[in-house]
């Protein structure tokens, strides 16, 4: 028996802040250009990648956030058995790459998913981060790939005042920190 | 405090609440409200510092930031003491603590005014005429000099204050709350445009704040109340955002600006615990409104350098804000009406003003009228030709103007005082306007130079644009805000505004003087202390560039960056030199404007977040296992596990013994993996690597080197096929995401055609590699279903399998030179896996290592590392690598720089290896390989890149590149060191295993 290991596990409170690691949830980096790719995913997933720059799409298990003209990244809404991830990774890896259609690669454990919540988050990623969330902020569903303190991040505007935050797995530790220090002071 | 300086003024501070304070050494009491300036000028101080090279006793000059005189060192804290602050700038708080610089034993007594006496010996350049030789006693003398002269003592130790940076995004900068930036920034923000205003002050306002004068009014009311209200109305709008206590520091391309905000300066030592001090606001502003006022200009002439010497319209702000009086018996000296508003405010505070000394002629304008009626009397066309007082000044000698002003005439008149106000007119702060790249003009009619092209989409209003009367400031902002924002705003269209306009202007850069200029102290530059004297000896000496000119004299070089002294320095430049001053142009205006701590600057980047770490998913068994660590990259890679008093050296002779004897086993994880996909793979790889890839077969991996465009070693890794259009690269850990940006340009760019998708999964995969002859043993025992017998799973080659239902890649490649395999799990079940592999190899010793290990078993192999054995000048072939280079394949990147004259030239430096005479002699990684010894010059044929002692071969071995290397195997060379020369001989860059057999075993 394997154990797994999370690198936050923890969840933190701050004046107007909540930041907690949701893990694990199943991720897909997919990439396609033709339109069988985009149909393909719809059927599989009921849900189409979203084409407008920035912006994305879901349904109750997963979203798809858009993040280049072909490249797309799927996570769950729900926390995963992670022995099970392979299930919808290689039925979308037979539909699509083995069709030559595109390509699906898992990066489950690539990001990490980081929840961010509270009136002061958007004061919170300012601190760090040079993007101006100011129409972010208002639109639901947006998706932004920036950087928080240098740091490599992919922010999915959930709801008012609660994003979801990706960030690479060996950097997740540092941001954690970083972003436990900067909540002191709100 | 002195009560005979206080008047009763509660508007702008609390004359309730009494602060005490500390000025050398002396507790002295102010006023919450209080600036330390006002604090001290109300305790009747006014000697506050020496200057910096005549140790001249100076006072308060100003009343903001281009104070000059009175900077002070803060604290006595060895972490928190912090020099040379402007006592203008600095809130007045319980507890403070404040000293003067530059003197010693005391303000009051400092021998180094000896300076002064010698003050005809040591002009302008002075050291740089007489310390230039001999040149190595320029260590002696700087020791001396600068313990002379001294700007205050930095902190020795850390600074135990947080500071913190924040983004902020706006569609409307407005820089600079006086009356135009207020009515810019309600204009913009009535117009639903997100705005931000900011102000270095306490309170918004400027100096129409505190301006209640009858020649001042808006709709009949005084100027002040009728800013007072629109302050107030400032707070019910939404898409305002104020921010007082805000200096702006910088002002970059594309609307970027600095601002930093003092949060606690001005609380008590109690209150500001655990709260960030100061933060560095990163601007973005679509469009940025700078009204950032204008600074009153002193004037030049004999001795005008006294403390109790002031500028003219700080005395006003003095008197007005603080209720604070610069002195009983006042005197003012001036070119222009300015300094007769600061007359009747003093009159009006019941302070006795001795006389107005004016250069002009004569004026009619309704203040001088004013004044007049007030019975304030007046010296026209007089300038003041000395001043004395050793440490304040106590009388003014004044004398007549000739009608050309060019020298004075007549009787001298002697009179008493105790302070004495100057103004010399007005110079716009145009320093943003030009930090960000906008071009000035000269306006003559009052020698100020102004904005004029701006490349960015801003706007100057107000008296930084050269607009000096109130119906002026608020008619031409008015239209200019409207306009830069189209927007048609009629708040301010109809105002009644009375304002006193002043008729008659006359400027003289350096007033005539009844002695002779080498014999006079008109001082420019106070801070730096630069005279006229020493401009026009730069001038004699054939300076001509104000660039030069600056930099001879130190003029504007001080703290100040001359905010008081370039427009006088450039005025007596063009004059003397018979230039018109517009062509002279300005020195270069740099950021910050003022002062910035080195804390703001750099936030919370300091201890854990100095710099970004990466870990690996075993990272925590590393640490728990008691490794050292070593910086790849932002990666902390465990570099050595050394069991108790274990030297790094012997720690590594361990590891490498037991990975060669027995087993080993590595935390891989960092090396760059990027998963490729699409029909087009193998072409790509084909186009990318150096090698042929397109009959690998699914399941076997292969090792490739990447070229830059140049031809040069870029990147190098095994890569793998998983599928018939899938497969695994791996790269370099420093080099993973540069590989992956260039591979992902290439694309877009050049090979759109190709059917290629590339995902970075470097930290999907945790990556165990077990190394050793008992290697196949251990993984036997963490992946029993797994057949590894060498037809089934031959070296270069990779299988799928699962350790616990948890699905993994094992490949069988190796960097040691031993029979090795990489698993490659999701990284959550790294750390477990990398346990079970430890527990499964306990009984063949398995050994972990670090990169040091890691290094010089490769090494052994004569397998290079990028980076370390290759600096980007180093080809294929130079590295003796020539198999890798595919003669069949149409292109790969860089293959045409192979080609060139110089990549195939024979006397290149190649990669070989070097064995030292004496076996223990380790070489210095970096050191110089030499052919003969006492050649000269020394002919430096090549370099060690990587050297080690191999416990397993029992002596030193070393990579080293050198010229013409492959040629030279069986040379001896020599390896000079500082104390003695080490012989080597070349050999293969192979020295363990030639053939293989461990690899295969």
């Amino acid at each position: 028996m394997l154990n797994y290991n999370s690198p936050i596990k923890d969840q933190k409170e701050y004046s107007e802040i909540k930041i907690s690691e949701v893990e694990p949830t199943l991720k897909l980096n997919l990439r396609g250009k033709k339109r069988d790719f985009i149909t393909k995913i719809g059927k599989e997933l009921s849900i189409i990648p979203p084409s407008d720059p920035n912006t994305s799409s879901g349904n109750e298990k997963f979203n798809i956030l858009w993040l280049s003209p072909d490249e797309w990244l799927l996570y769950s809404n729900d926390k995963i058995d992670l022995k099970n991830t392979t299930l919808l990774e290689e039925k979308l890896f037979n539909e699509v790459s083995k069709s030559k259609i595109g390509s699906i690669a898992n990066v489950t454990d690539h990001w990490i998913m980081l929840n961010v919540n509270g009136k002061n988050t958007f004061d919170l990623l300012s601190t760090g981060c040079p993007f101006n969330f100011n129409n972010f902020k208002n639109s639901k569903n947006a998706v932004t790939q920036t950087l928080i303190n240098h740091i490599d991040v992919i922010l999915h505007n959930k709801d008012l005042n609660n994003l979801n935050l990706f960030v690479r797995r060996s950097f997740s530790n540092h941001l954690w920190s970083w972003l436990n220090d900067s909540s002191r002071f709100f | 405090m002195s009560k005979d300086l206080r008047i009763t003024n509660n508007k702008f501070i609390d004359q309730t609440t009494r602060i005490s304070f500390k000025f050398d050494g002396k507790t002295l009491y102010g006023f919450k409200g209080d600036t330390l300036a006002s604090a001290l000028l109300a305790n009747n101080i006014h000697l506050v510092g020496r200057s910096f090279k005549y140790h001249r006793p100076r006072g308060i000059m100003a009343c903001g930031s281009e104070e000059p005189n009175a900077i002070v060192q803060v604290g006595s804290d060895a972490s928190m003491t912090e020099p040379n602050t402007r006592v203008t700038e600095i809130e007045l708080y319980e507890g403070l603590e404040a000293t003067s610089q530059n003197c010693w034993p005391s303000v009051n007594f400092d021998i180094g005014a000896i300076n002064n006496f010698f003050s005809p010996l040591i002009p302008a350049a002075f050291y740089y005429k007489t310390f230039m030789w001999p040149a190595n006693f320029w260590k002696l003398y700087e020791y001396f000099i600068r313990k002379s002269a001294g700007l205050g003592k930095s902190p020795t130790k850390p600074d135990k204050d947080i500071y913190d940076h924040r983004y902020l995004h706006c569609d409307v900068l407005v820089v600079g709350g006086g009356i135009s930036g207020i009515m810019a920034a309600k204009t913009a923000a009535k117009n639903n445009l997100n705005t931000v205003l900011i102000d270095d002050k306490i309170n918004l306002g400027g100096t129409t704040l505190f301006q209640q004068n009858e020649c001042f009014k808006i709709n009949n009311t005084y100027s002040n109340e009728w800013l007072k209200k629109e302050i107030e109305s400032l707070n019910s709008l939404k898409n305002l955002t104020i921010k007082t206590r805000t200096s702006l520091a910088a002002y970059h391309s594309y609307n970027y600006l600095l601002a930093r905000e003092n949060l606690t300066d001005h609380l008590d030592i109690n209150e500001k615990k655990d709260k960030v001090r100061q933060r560095l606001w990163k601007i973005r502003a679509k469009k940025v409104i700078i009204s950032t006022g204008a600074m009153e200009r002193p004037l030049i002439f004999n001795n005008n350098d006294r403390p109790g010497i002031m500028l003219s319209s700080s005395i006003k702000k003095y008197i007005d804000y603080y209720g604070v009086k610069c002195g009983q018996k006042i005197s003012l000296f001036t070119n222009n009406d300015s300094a007769y508003e600061t007359a009747i405010s003093l009159n009006n505070s019941g302070v006795n003003v001795n006389s107005v000394i004016d250069i002009r002629d004569k004026t009619n304008s309704i203040i001088v009228k004013q004044a007049e009626e007030l019975g304030i009397k007046i010296h026209w066309k007089s300038s003041i030709v000395n001043t004395n007082g050793y440490k304040k000044i106590n009388s003014i000698e004044i004398m007549k103007l000739t009608d050309d002003g060019a020298a004075v005439v007549g009787e001298k008149i002697k009179e008493q005082c105790d302070c004495l106000g100057i103004s010399g007119g007005w110079t716009p702060r145009v320093h943003l306007f030009t930090q960000s790249g906008g071009k000035l003009k000269f306006r003559d009619e009052d020698n100020v130079f102004l904005p004029d092209k701006s490349e960015l989409d801003q706007i100057s209003i107000g008296s930084c644009n050269g607009d000096f009367e109130l119906d002026d400031v608020i008619k031409n902002s008015v239209t200019l805000t409207n306009k830069f924002l189209n927007v048609d705003n009629n708040d301010y269209e109809n105002l009644e505004i009375i304002s006193s306009k002043e008729t008659t202007k006359k400027n003289i850069w350096l007033l005539p003087s009844d002695k002779l200029l080498s014999k006079a102290k008109q001082f420019l530059d106070f801070q730096n202390d630069s005279t006229a004297n020493d401009i026009k000896l730069a001038l004699r000496e054939g300076f001509k560039s104000i660039e030069h000119v600056k930099r001879y004299t130190t003029t504007g070089m001080a703290t100040d960056q001359g905010k008081l002294s370039n427009m006088h320095a450039l005025g007596i430049i063009a004059e003397t030199a018979g230039v018109k001053m517009g062509e002279l142009g300005t020195t270069t205006f740099r950021p910050p404007y003022t002062p910035l701590t080195f804390g703001a600057i750099v936030g919370r980047n300091v201890g854990e977040f100095f710099d970004i770490t990466r870990k690996t998913p075993i990272h925590d068994w590393h640490v728990e296992n008691k490794a050292e660590f070593e910086n790849v990259g932002q990666w902390k890679r465990a570099w050595y596990y050394p069991k108790k008093n274990e030297s790094m050296h012997d720690a590594v002779q361990r590891e490498s013994k037991a990975a060669r004897d027995s087993a080993g086993m590595l935390d891989a994880s960092t090396l760059g993996k990027i998963d490729i996909q699409g029909t087009d793979a193998s072409e790509f790889l084909n186009r990318v690597y150096t090698n042929a890839w397109s009959k690998l077969e699914i399941g076997k991996c292969r090792y490739g080197l990447m070229l830059n465009e140049d031809g040069m070693v870029y990147d190098d890794g095994v890569t793998t096929r998983l599928g018939e259009n899938h497969y695994i690269m791996t790269t370099t850990t420093g080099g993973a995401a540069n590989v992956l940006s260039k591979l992902e340009d290439y694309l877009q760019t050049e090979w759109p055609e190709l059917d290629v998708y590339l995902t970075s999964v470097t930290d999907q995969f945790a990556t165990i590699s077990i190394c050793g002859p008992n290697s196949k043993k251990i993984l036997t025992k963490v992946i029993p279903d797994l057949d590894l017998s060498d037809k089934e799973f031959p070296h270069m080659s990779f299988k799928n399998a699962s350790i616990n239902n948890i699905k993994c890649r094992v490949m069988r490649i190796s960097f040691t030179g031993e029979h090795s395999y990489e698993i490659n799990i999701q990284s959550s079940f790294g750390k477990s896996v990398w346990e079970k592999c430890f527990e499964a190899g306990k009984e063949f010793n398995i050994t972990p290592y670090g990169t040091e290990t890691m290094h010089l078993l490769r090494a052994e192999k004569g397998f290079i590392i990028t980076g370390q054995d290759t600096d980007g000048t180093m080809t294929p072939v130079d590295l003796q690598m020539d198999w890798i280079i595919s003669k069949k394949k149409y292109d790969f990147i860089g293959k045409r720089s192979l080609y060139r004259s110089d990549t195939i030239r024979d006397d290149r430096k190649q990669l070989v290896g070097l064995i030292t005479e004496d076996p223990k002699e380790v070489l210095e990684e970096g050191a110089q390989i030499v052919s003969e010894i006492n050649k000269k010059p020394v002919e430096m044929l090549g370099h060690v890149t990587s050297s080690y002692f191999s416990p397993n071969l029992n002596k030193s071995i070393a990579l080293a590149v050198v010229k013409n290397g492959k040629n030279l195997k069986g040379h001896k060379m020599f390896v000079p060191m500082k104390n003695k020369t080490i012989n080597v001989t070349i050999t293969d860059s192979v020295f363990l295993d030639k053939d293989n057999k461990r690899l295969n075993a």
